[in-house]
């Protein structure tokens, strides 16, 4: 059914986003509340390129790795000070600087480019696969976020640093011991949050449009369901956000937004309360 | 603690005369009186949460929430129950008091870390929110509901407004003095630093938490219903997180968690930040966030405890050695020898 | 080859370490011992630079140690065996030799046998998940982990905790092999009697100092001694 390919597609969209929240907070022990915003900017820059008349494939790529850049400017600058600390001081920190930043990007955002939105049309609304009706918006965003989960697993199985990335998650101290230059791997870490942030700003842009004030509910998304999939676990987090992603889509379908958002959030507060795996631990 | 009990009141007592005497200077102005009205219901807010999540680590980022649920609850009971004004009020405040120790609960029961909670409580706000904006024929929907004659009448007596607030405060403060003025300060002190151990000394740590998230709630939902009744009006967005839970979060910051004035202090600083930033139009909220970083990289503890080491320094430089102990042990309690 | 000269260091304001000053000479296998909380750990954790030095200097082979992060002390060839191990419990012993690697990928092929050969029962388990390894085994791997590195130095801090007393033998012959190929050797332990057969020369720690520093003949042969430095055994 369209309804279940929609949602898987909302799910790959979910993950895109909380799947670099689990990387942060896996590699650098903080929680970035600023990710909806730079998201946003991605989507921004991929939008003000193309009314700028530039190539729309060259947009997107310049809107993916603008966000990627904001997010590797945040490590550098403003979490610096947060990395000095450990365990739940460097979270907290983190937390009211990233949120804090956050509501600048916000305010920067919505009144330098209040009219300016994301908004990628494709020539047909939708498209007749193997007799199913499907939207284009739906295959496109689709094939755009495995792509880049592809390119994301081949960096992570096949390449040196993927490699380190994935035993920092498991154990810092030990990755240090092996060699790791975990601060380095930590920046490169952002900056790749920061273009699975641009990938999703992308998809939305498909899906409807991306707007400057989207920043906080793309972060809170991320969020719940970087927690529900458990905040140390990619694959948790993956198979949360597909399971939201198709919560999400089957209550839009039958029921009205607010239902969905109720029933969605309400699905993950029960998921938390029977199981707390998704329990967040502190950073040792 | 030994210090005498008029050491103890000495501040509450000092704040209750300063903020008294404010509408004698903007009495005229009903722009000003909202203002500082609003920054009173911000202080309250802070108070409850300073008592969550400064003292007993519980995030609940759900104050909007609690507060709507004391606003639409009042509203609702005069409105469709017709019962009386204060008794609405106090069921409001009850059911605000038992969600919050309920929450409360089940976090504590279960384990769940700071982080957790935060977002619990997050999704939580989300979904009232949400059933505030969906369940149109009970509360409006985004429309929201004008509250006159719903209430005590606080809408049309901004004076009295005020003053009804004013005792709120007063009595919050004086509650938060008194309760860790007694034994149970030190319980909470040791719940505060490390609740293992506290729990290992003997300290019911979960009736504690339990019973602070039960009674900061219960001001919150009264503070939330009073707010409906001076505000004159109610719409889902007027307790949204942006509107409720981040002004008290970067309040109590900005005063200092955990200290007795720093909900107030940082109540009346947010008020007057946010009307300095006001003319900025579209970039308050630009604003704001580069004040929380800047603020937080500067000044780590809030505006109090800064305020009150640095008068701490002087006033223990001035006595005998053997007393600056009992000078730390002030400025620990959140006593101090001025504000 | 390596040189501490007054070295102070510790966690927030409170200094563990207090002025400890030693020397290891190439080929050497030198033990630290002492009490529970003497500094061991911490003296470790300061070379390796898992802790920042407050004050004083740490050279290897002339070089300055202090001050370098982690995965530089390690490129320099120095390996450090946790006491907590540190190993990846989710991924394989394979995987977790292989990131052993990582500084110095060169070679690795050749190491991953040679470590094989000196921990068979590791190779049995090549495939199996770290985190449900036994102790003895963890213990294992940790140490041949540190050895994919090709260290010119191994510290080991307190490598015998949790073994039985045939395993503890087993790890010491191990390290003795090692020894004889070249690899300088620097452990802290508690457990006295190992530690002495392997060792030419001794440090005791006491509360962040060094109470005493000489020949491990001298503490083997002097019931005396021991029981002044380290209580016992």
């Amino acid at each position: 059914m369209g309804v279940v390919l929609d949602g898987l597609v909302l799910g790959l969209q979910l993950a895109l986003l909380s799947v670099g929240v689990v990387f942060v907070y896996g590699l650098g022990g903080v929680l970035n509340l600023a990710h909806g915003q730079v998201a946003v900017a991605g989507g921004l820059v991929a939008a003000l390129l193309l009314q700028a008349k530039v190539n729309p494939v060259l947009s997107g790529l310049g809107g993916v790795l603008a966000a990627g850049l904001v997010a590797l400017l945040l490590d550098r600058t403003l979490l610096q000070p947060a990395y000095r600390r450990r365990g739940e001081e460097r979270l907290l920190l983190a937390l009211i600087l990233t949120l804090g930043t956050s509501f600048a990007l916000d305010g920067f955002f919505t009144f330098r480019y209040p009219n300016v939105a994301l908004s990628l049309r494709l020539p047909a609304p939708s498209v007749e696969v193997a007799g199913i009706t499907v939207r284009t918006a739906s295959l496109a965003v689709g094939a755009l976020s495995l792509v880049t989960f592809g390119l994301l697993l081949v960096f992570l199985k096949g390449t040196r640093l993927g490699k380190a990335i994935r035993c920092i998650i498991q154990n810092e101290a030990g990755a240090w011991l092996c060699g790791v230059d975990v601060d380095r791997a930590r920046t490169v870490t952002l900056f790749l949050s920061g273009v699975l942030a641009g990938v999703a700003a992308l998809g939305q842009g498909f899906f409807s449009y991306l707007g400057p004030d989207m920043g906080p509910e793309f972060t809170i998304l991320a969020l719940i369901v970087a927690v529900v999939g458990g905040v140390r676990s990619l694959t948790g987090t993956f198979l949360a956000s597909l399971l939201l992603g198709m919560v999400n889509a089957a209550l839009s379908y039958w029921v009205g937004t607010y239902l969905t958002w109720i029933a969605l959030l309400a699905v993950a507060v029960a998921t938390l309360l029977v199981r707390p795996e998704g329990l967040l631990a502190y950073w040792p | 603690m030994s210090v005498p009990w008029t050491r103890q009141v000495a501040p509450v007592v000092a704040v209750a005369a300063v903020l008294a005497a404010v509408p004698l200077v903007v009495g005229d102005s009903p722009y000003q009186m909202r203002i500082a009205t609003l920054m009173l219901v911000l202080a309250c807010y802070a108070v409850a949460f300073n008592l969550l999540f400064g003292h007993t680590n519980q995030l609940f980022l759900c104050v909007g929430a609690l507060a709507s649920l004391g606003g639409y609850l009042s509203v609702i009971l005069v409105r469709d129950l017709k019962l009386a004004s204060p008794a609405a009020l106090g069921l409001a405040t009850v059911a605000a008091a038992a969600t919050g120790g309920f929450l409360s609960y089940v976090s504590v029961r279960r384990g769940f870390g700071v982080l957790f909670v935060g977002i619990v409580t997050l999704a939580v706000s989300l979904i009232v929110h949400n059933l505030l904006l969906g369940l149109r024929d009970l509360t409006n929907g985004e429309t929201g509901i004008v509250t006159r004659g719903l209430g005590m009448g606080l809408g049309d007596h901004p004076l009295r407004a005020y003053y009804v607030l004013l005792a709120v405060v007063v009595a919050s403060l004086a509650a938060y003095r008194w309760l860790f003025g007694s034994r149970h300060g030190a319980a909470l002190h040791a719940l505060s630093e490390d609740e293992v151990s506290a729990e290992l000394s003997g300290i019911d740590v979960t009736r504690y938490k339990v019973a602070c998230a039960t009674g900061a709630s219960a001001l919150v939902g009264l503070v939330g219903a009073l707010y409906a009744d001076l505000n004159g009006f109610i719409s889902p967005s007027v307790y949204a997180v942006g509107h409720v839970d981040i002004p008290v979060l970067v309040a109590l910051l900005l005063g200092g968690m955990r200290t007795l004035l720093g909900p107030v202090v940082g109540a009346a600083l947010f008020s007057v930040v946010d009307e300095l930033v006001r003319p900025f139009g579209q970039l308050t909220v630009l604003a704001y966030g580069v004040l929380l970083v800047a603020l937080f990289l500067l000044f780590r503890q809030g505006v109090v405890p800064v305020v009150q080491s640095a008068l701490g320094r002087r006033v223990s430089a001035l006595r005998a050695p053997s007393s600056r102990t009992a000078a730390k042990e002030e400025v620990a309690g959140g006593t101090e020898a001025g504000r | 080859m390596l040189e501490v000269q007054d070295l102070w260091a510790g966690y927030d304001d409170v200094a563990v370490v207090r002025g400890v000053s030693l020397r290891v000479a190439d080929g050497e296998a030198i033990a630290v011992l002492g009490p529970n909380g003497a500094g061991k750990t911490t003296l470790f954790r300061s070379l390796v630079g898992l802790v920042r030095p407050k004050k004083g200097s740490v050279r290897f082979e002339g070089r300055p140690l202090h001050g370098l992060r982690p995965h530089e002390v390690v490129r320099q060839g120095v390996a450090y065996v946790a006491a907590e191990r540190e190993l990846f419990p989710q991924l394989t012993v394979l995987e977790n030799l292989e990131l052993g690697a990582y500084a110095r990928p060169e070679g690795a092929r050749q190491r991953l046998e040679m470590v094989f050969e000196l921990f068979p029962r590791l190779a049995e388990r090549r495939g199996q998940r770290a985190g449900t390894l036994s102790g003895g085994e963890q213990q294992m791997l940790a140490i041949a982990r540190a050895l994919m590195a090709q260290p010119k130095l191994l510290l080991l801090d307190e490598p015998s905790t949790g073994l039985a007393p045939r395993l503890v033998a087993e790890l010491y012959r191990r390290l003795e092999t090692l020894r004889r190929q070249g690899v300088t050797i620097l452990l802290a332990e508690q457990q006295v009697g190992a530690a002495l057969g392997l060792c030419s020369r001794v440090y005791v720690l006491k509360d962040g100092g060094v109470a005493f520093e000489g020949e491990a003949a001298e503490l083997r042969g002097s019931a005396q001694l021991r029981m002044a430095y380290l209580g016992g055994t």
